[in-house]
């Protein structure tokens, strides 16, 4: 199966440097526990609200615990989260998209009208209404996530299908007797790969940004969870003595963010996908 | 009188010349037929004239009209002889016209530009032009979408000469069409080249056209120009063995010429 | 033209159909005993008989489709209830937010739009010039910034350092300003990426060299040639990304405390005020109707070959 990248040494170059930025975010996250030397959840009153020190780098919160450990732990969390319910939705999608694509006719039709249902509602409402009605909770979060992104991997993998059926290469494929898996094999997954990679690495940013806006309101990760956002919103009151507790959060967002969406752009340019495949 | 001189112009790509070292002619009010197979860079010497080439794009040399040099000129100093003193036609007719923009659209921005006449007397200007090209008046409230090809040539046509510019570059304006508007759209261009007086630039890979209209030819191959000359001097007695090869390759003229019949339609 | 509206009025109300009676289970299906909430309100220590006196007043003992007749022909009238809260008509609340939200979407959108035109025409237009790597720069951070956070910034640097803007409320134009440029930043990163590979695109046609050709400005080619036919990808993703436009504004009436509908959804989730959560489902669902219609008859304007051919999909592919 051939994967069609465009390379040019200097985006081969870049992307490797992105990889193994990512690859080591990842690392770290994982094996965190490893490193850690302080506990996320000891709550510690003498030592609320230090600055930084060897002992702790970025200082402590409001309840005395270190946090570059929460920080880092939160990466897991964040992340985690981000790449569990984006899998989710991947998952249901996908097989859903190549059956209406496939199929085609009233299969297809009703699927189309569901899907239009599902993405009637705006994301962050359905998942604002969702963790409101079901109650507080990561894991109402990362279901509300995947109930409304499924649908958008199942139009594009929908498309996608219907787009490369009707192409002539399968025409001509057919002619010279390749069979019908031969012919997805070679011509169809490498599309479907690279829309879907491209598509999941842009969403990603999108919904790490959803679980921490939501942890912000308390509908999200519950304390003493150190969620990105949770933290933002146990900093909050502090922003007059110690601002850099809302600082440190927002800023590993960002960054995480910032890097999902360059890989992001740069797959994108890399498989040569149409623009509407972001939006 | 040269109306149009081009002096040893290059034009360069990123990777490679795409034309070297080209000279040639226009004399005034003559129709000079620039004659090659494709990619031997006759289409992109024309856009060079008047700054047109792609960004990625390099000219040098002279093109002299009148005593300016036109690869020389500013931004505002070439936008004077763009549509005034040299007008151009090209090969795609609907990539001609904005799609969004009916006719007398086109017209008027094209007036407003040039000239400072009333609303009414620009429609009228205009609807003479697409009259005397063989046009209905209510072309002019169409969209490009709505007309033909050999309509869209014509309309093309129309705006190009109501200028009365002195050349007309023509970037093969008839080879996009069925060989019946062909014909009509070419014998339109004679009858106005005259008319008005105008040089054309005539640009092509069909030598049947050329035999039947040109003046002077010149022919390129690979970026070069290999032989000019007058046209009977040059079909009957071509120097440059490629120039014999297109000829060959041109099944009506190697035969006894016959009169071309008009089709009537 | 006409019919096609109809058509699409009536797709709609199927759609709205279905809709309002998925909703109205989900809010009716959520754990959380509505009528506990509501006398709970009073704070009042209640007997049994009270609540099943409340129970049965509100016609929560009703099978689900009964309760679902009363409510929808209530609908069709236009009413949608009280708030079990405030026990105020939630078509009144809806109408005293409703302004709020939009001035703040309207300011949003206008912020995004100094913006990203431009910076996308501008990117465009020096394609590889250090504004063209500007305009990736701020597209990329723009993208990455959560917009709940920079509110938080913004509100504590102006209003608790500075003492500059309010913060809080709707209190005049001045109020409008923080929250307007907040959500505006965040939506503006895909618009600036948009227009510029759209007029890059449409300046590629050749249109745009015959128009030059012909001696017209390139200030005029830009504008009235280049830009208006780069613009049907960029009311598509408009269309496409109300959604998510919808919710930014619920987040930024939350931490600004802007007395939109956004934020009376918020609250009424928190204190599961059904009437008002349907209500508020209801009037999303319409405006999203009514923007998605907006969309479509835009693109025939502004491609007269859809106007003329009737075609009935108003697609720009």
């Amino acid at each position: 199966m051939e994967l069609v990248i465009k390379g040019k040494s200097k985006r081969r170059w870049r992307m490797t440097v992105l990889f193994t930025v990512m690859a080591t975010i990842l690392a770290v996250a994982a094996y965190t526990f490893l490193i850690v030397k302080h506990d996320p959840a000891l709550v510690n009153l003498e030592e609320r609200l230090w600055p930084a020190s060897m002992e702790h780098p970025l200082g402590t919160d409001h309840l005395g615990r270190d946090v570059l450990t929460r920080l880092l732990l939160g990466a897991q969390l964040t992340v985690g989260y981000g790449l569990l319910s984006l899998f989710a939705a991947v998952i249901i999608g996908v097989p859903f998209g190549m059956i209406a694509g496939f199929k085609g006719g009233l299969i297809d039709r009703i699927f189309m009208r569901i899907a239009d249902a599902f993405l009637a509602f705006p994301d962050t409402i359905v998942a604002i209404v969702l963790s409101g009605l079901l109650g507080p909770g990561i894991e109402n979060l990362l279901l509300a996530i995947v109930l409304v992104k499924w649908v958008n991997y199942a139009r594009l993998v929908r498309s996608t299908v219907i787009t490369e059926r009707q192409k002539e290469y399968v025409t001509v494929a057919k002619i010279n007797g390749l069979s019908s898996f031969g012919i997805m094999r070679k011509h169809l997954f490498p599309h479907l790969i690279g829309n879907v990679l491209v598509l999941s690495s842009l969403d990603l940013g999108k919904i790490i940004l959803l679980i921490s806006s939501l942890s912000y309101i308390g509908l999200g990760a519950q304390p003493p969870a150190p969620e990105w956002g949770a933290m933002l919103n146990d900093a909050r009151p502090y922003f007059q003595s110690n601002m850099l507790l809302m600082i440190y959060p927002g800023l590993a967002i960002v960054f995480v963010v910032l890097l999902t969406n360059m890989l992001g752009d740069y797959l994108r340019d890399a498989f040569d996908v149409k623009k509407e495949v972001g939006s | 009188m040269s109306i149009l001189s081009v002096r040893q112009l290059h034009i360069m790509g990123k990777q490679n010349d795409i034309v070297k070292n080209l000279s040639l002619d226009v004399q005034e009010g003559e129709w000079f037929a620039l004659v090659g197979q494709s990619g031997s860079g006759k289409s992109m010497t024309a856009m060079a004239i008047c700054q047109l080439l792609a960004p990625n794009l390099q000219a040098k040399g002279e093109i002299w009209c009148g005593e300016k040099n036109l690869l020389t000129l500013s931004s505002s100093e070439i936008r004077k002889f763009r549509g005034k003193r040299l007008a151009y036609i090209f090969q795609d007719y609907q990539g001609s016209f904005t799609p969004f923009l009916t006719i007398g659209q086109h017209f008027d921005e094209y007036q407003r530009t040039h000239l400072n006449l009333s609303k009414k007397a620009r429609r009228q200007q205009a609807v003479n032009a697409l009259i005397s090209v063989g046009l209905n008046e209510d072309i002019y409230g169409r969209y490009p979408f709505q007309l033909s090809g050999g309509q869209l040539q014509r309309v093309s046509i129309s705006m190009a000469l109501l200028l009365e510019p002195d050349i007309l570059i023509a970037d093969e304006p008839t080879t996009a069409l069925d060989s019946v508007s062909s014909f009509k759209v070419l014998q339109l261009l004679s009858k106005l080249q005259k008319e008005t007086g105008c040089a054309i630039l005539f640009i092509t890979h069909d030598l049947r056209h050329v035999r039947k209209y040109a003046d002077r030819i010149a022919v390129m191959k690979d970026g070069a120009i290999i032989e000019t000359g007058d046209k009977n001097r040059v079909l009957n007695h071509p120097q440059h063995a490629y120039t014999n090869e297109l000829i060959q390759s041109s099944p009506s003229l190697r035969r006894i010429p016959f009169k071309l019949e008009g089709v009537s339609g | 033209m006409f019919r096609i509206l109809v058509r699409r009025f009536i797709e709609v109300a199927i759609f709205v159909l279905v809709i309002t009676f998925i909703s109205f289970l989900f809010v009716r299906l959520a754990p959380g005993d509505p009528v506990l909430s509501i006398l709970q309100v009073d704070d009042v220590s209640v007997t049994n008989e009270q609540v099943n006196e409340l129970r049965e007043e509100l016609g929560f003992n009703d099978p689900l489709f009964v309760q679902y007749g009363n409510w929808f022909a209530d609908f069709i009238r236009l009413d949608f209830g009280h708030s079990y809260l405030t026990n105020q008509p939630v078509m009144e609340m809806i109408m005293s937010g409703l302004p709020a939200t939009l001035e703040l979407a309207v300011g949003a959108l206008l912020v995004m739009l100094g913006i990203a035109i431009p910076l996308g025409s501008l990117a465009a237009l020096y394609r590889g010039s250090w504004i063209d790597q500007f305009s990736r720069a701020v597209s990329l951070l723009g993208a990455a910034i959560p917009s709940f956070w920079l509110g938080l910034l913004l509100i504590d640097l102006f209003a608790v350092r500075w003492g500059a803007l309010p913060t809080m409320g709707r209190d005049g134009f001045r109020s409008l300003i923080l929250p307007s440029v907040t959500l505006g930043l965040a939506i503006t990163s895909v618009y600036v990426r948009l227009l510029r590979s759209s007029l890059i695109d449409s300046l590629s046609h050749d249109f745009i060299r015959a128009t030059r050709s012909r001696g017209i400005s390139e200030m005029r080619i830009f504008f009235a040639h280049a830009f208006r036919y780069s613009l049907p990808p960029v009311i598509t993703v408009f269309g496409v990304s109300l959604g998510s436009l919808i919710g930014g504004v619920v987040v930024i009436e939350v931490i600004f405390a802007y007395p939109g509908i956004g934020k009376m959804v918020v609250d009424s989730i928190r204190s599961r005020d059904y009437p008002v959560i349907q209500g508020y489902l209801l009037v999303m669902a319409i405006i999203v109707f009514m923007v998605n219609s907006a969309v479509d008859l835009s693109y025939r304007y502004l491609n007269p070959e859809l106007r003329l051919k009737e075609r009935k999909h108003g697609k720009w592919s």
